[in-house]
């Protein structure tokens, strides 16, 4: 917007449309699904914790103490173990804590690593036609390849661990955030202003840097977001595999994979965690399906 | 249609080529070299040389990989390093249970996430509606080795049914008990997904041009439902169940580990973690290839359903 079309605006005018702009952001439509509010709460309180985690868990997670062990969540055996404790008296909710971190943690690092390199892909496609065809059609072909068999070939070529299951989350990520970029910045190169821009005698990289990724920048960050639950629970099955996180590292899925020797005598330590990554990833879908009705008014009839 | 399969096997060449190249890299990253095992303790330098010049191992990279293109078509993938027995054997047998398992958990949750589908599309905005899809979002959330674990803790542990390894044949008494835990572990997060889809596109035939002329002639409602939406609802669902088989293919993978099944995906778990590269090689290239045959003959079959598709 130029100068001129502004000072044609009274200051009422200007705050009414900045209202109406915060009204119908794509967010605030969320959020008016209950659910989906009650599920980005939860997540907030769940990511406070997992940062949060050295200061506020009650317990160190490496800690054993084996006159506790496999003490059943709130027993006075092991008072203040409010989760129990797991096979080498370990504190269960600290571990959970922890374990929360490391997983989610991961997924952040690696959606933000992939998602970076889908968006340049997604921009890229959209504003050089010549690239459109080979690039989509590639991401195509590893939109529909089953993520697990990155991370399975992947944790063979590198060995197993946290870096392996890092890029193996992190290529997952990249076709899906691909497709969404390219959407939003297709819409975008509609625009007059980047004719206007191109006229002006911008070169390619501040086309695309100052008007394409600034205006796309909101839509590939809630997609990217959303794609966390996916990330996580990929995350979770690889080191539930053994493919991933090692023992005794807190993540909740090598957590459960460890628990399930003890599945008869002490259910809880593999339960907990299977049930953590379930509640994170179930408000992550509650949010994007929240998303997909607040942007298909179809759905909304 | 002949173009329209061309274009798609097009289309997956550069992706097959790039799983093959994982695949021999797997075997680049072998520590010991294969010639000093065949030379054997003994042998002197020189001995090894000869060796080495005799497979092919001191050429450039580019023509081995190419001669290991050769090898992969003649179903030649090598040895496994800790059986010594040819990877083509060790997965000639692990290839039919994972299959086996695949159908078992398909002709339960298939039909199942039909019926309930439909029936939220019927009911749709009434507690019947919201309680199906409630289920099927925590269907896609749920990490499906907590399924596993909860019916081996509940179903397994009470000695209601066995819940390692495979006892047999799915024909046999024994191999049908046996594999009855993993289909249901596999299914109840496929369930899901079949469901939604098929509410959405039944939705969608629902309010047809079609369907108001089927009612306008006096069909029933439940025959209006059955014989004119469903139908045509199904076709996308068809395809959509086949591009699914992704999301299956990982789910058998940790279900097949979890219930000690000896598939494929056990298999390549294993194979991983003990660095038996050959082994995981030929497991990742037989999961890579199914799945991508599986998705061509859905493709196909999408093209024929909807000739639509292969014109566009």
């Amino acid at each position: 917007m130029t100068d001129a079309t502004l000072s044609l605006q009274s200051e009422a005018d200007r705050r009414a449309i900045a209202a109406i702009r915060r009204k119908n952001a794509v967010w605030r439509r969320i959020l008016r699904d209950p659910a989906a509010a009650a599920a980005a709460l939860f997540l907030i309180v769940i990511f406070t914790a997992a940062v949060l985690a050295p200061w506020i868990a009650p317990f160190d997670p490496y800690t054993n103490n084996m006159r506790l062990r496999f003490c059943p969540p709130l027993a006075e055996r092991c008072p203040g173990y409010l989760l129990g404790a797991d096979n080498q008296g370990r504190d269960m909710l600290s571990r959970i804590m922890y374990g929360l971190q490391a997983t989610l943690g991961l997924g952040v690092i690696a959606v933000a690593a992939g998602g970076g390199l889908g968006a340049l892909i997604g921009l890229s496609a959209a504003y050089f036609k010549r690239l459109d065809t080979p690039l989509m059609r590639l991401i195509d072909v590893l939109l529909s390849f089953p993520s697990i068999l990155f991370g399975l070939a992947i944790a063979a070529v590198l060995g197993t661990g946290l870096f392996s299951l890092g890029i193996a989350l992190s290529v997952a990520a990249v076709p899906s955030i691909a497709r969404i970029a390219r959407g939003a910045a297709q819409s975008v190169m509609q625009q007059e202003y980047m004719e206007a821009g191109r006229a002006v005698g911008l070169g390619d990289g501040a086309l695309i840097w100052r008007y394409l990724a600034r205006n796309c920048w909101p839509t590939i960050l809630i997609y990217m977001t959303l794609q966390l639950g996916q990330a996580i629970l990929l995350g979770a099955s690889l080191s539930f595999l053994g493919l991933g996180a090692q023992p005794p590292t807190a993540e909740l899925g090598s957590m459960a994979s460890d628990g399930r020797k003890f599945l008869q005598i002490a259910p809880w330590v593999s339960t907990l965690p299977c049930a953590a990554i379930f509640l994170v990833v179930l408000a992550f879908n509650l949010l994007g399906d929240a998303l997909r009705d607040a942007l298909d008014p179809k759905l909304r009839q | 249609m002949a173009r329209h399969i061309a274009h798609r096997v097009m289309i997956s060449l550069p992706v097959l080529l790039g799983v093959l190249l994982i695949g021999f890299l797997l075997l680049q990253v072998v520590p010991t070299d294969p010639a000093t095992i065949v030379a054997g303790p003994t042998a002197t330098k020189a001995e090894i040389e000869a060796i080495r010049r005799d497979l092919g191992l001191d050429e450039p990279l580019w023509l081995q990989f190419i001669r290991y293109l050769g090898r992969v078509l003649q179903l030649d993938l090598g040895r496994s390093m800790i059986s010594n027995r040819p990877v083509s054997e060790e997965i000639a047998l692990t290839f039919w249970p994972t299959v086996e398992l695949m159908l078992a958990c398909l002709v339960w949750a298939v039909p199942l996430g039909i019926a309930l589908g439909t029936l939220a599309a019927r009911r749709r905005g009434t507690l019947v509606d919201r309680a199906i899809m409630a289920l099927s979002v925590m269907g896609v959330s749920v990490p499906v080795f907590w399924v596993g674990l909860l019916l081996i803790q509940h179903v397994g542990g009470a000695g209601l049914l066995p819940f390692q390894g495979r006892a047999g044949p799915i024909w046999t008494g024994a191999g049908f008990l046996s594999i009855v835990l993993p289909a249901i572990t596999l299914g109840a997060v496929f369930v899901g997904p079949v469901a939604r889809m098929t509410r959405t596109s039944l939705l969608e035939t629902l309010s047809a041009d079609y369907v108001r002329t089927a009612r306008a002639k006096g069909a029933s409602d439940w025959r209006v439902t059955v014989k004119h939406a469903l139908r045509n609802a199904m076709i996308p669902v068809v395809t959509l169940v086949g591009l699914q088989i992704g999301f299956l293919l990982g789910g058998s993978i940790v279900t097949e580990t979890m219930f000690a099944w000896p598939g494929v995906g056990r298999m390549a778990v294993g194979a991983i973690t003990s660095s038996d590269f050959p082994l995981a090689q030929g497991a990742i290239l037989v999961l890579a290839v199914g799945f991508m045959v599986v998705n061509l003959a859905v493709d196909v079959l999408y093209a024929y359903l909807d000739p639509r598709i292969a014109r566009s």
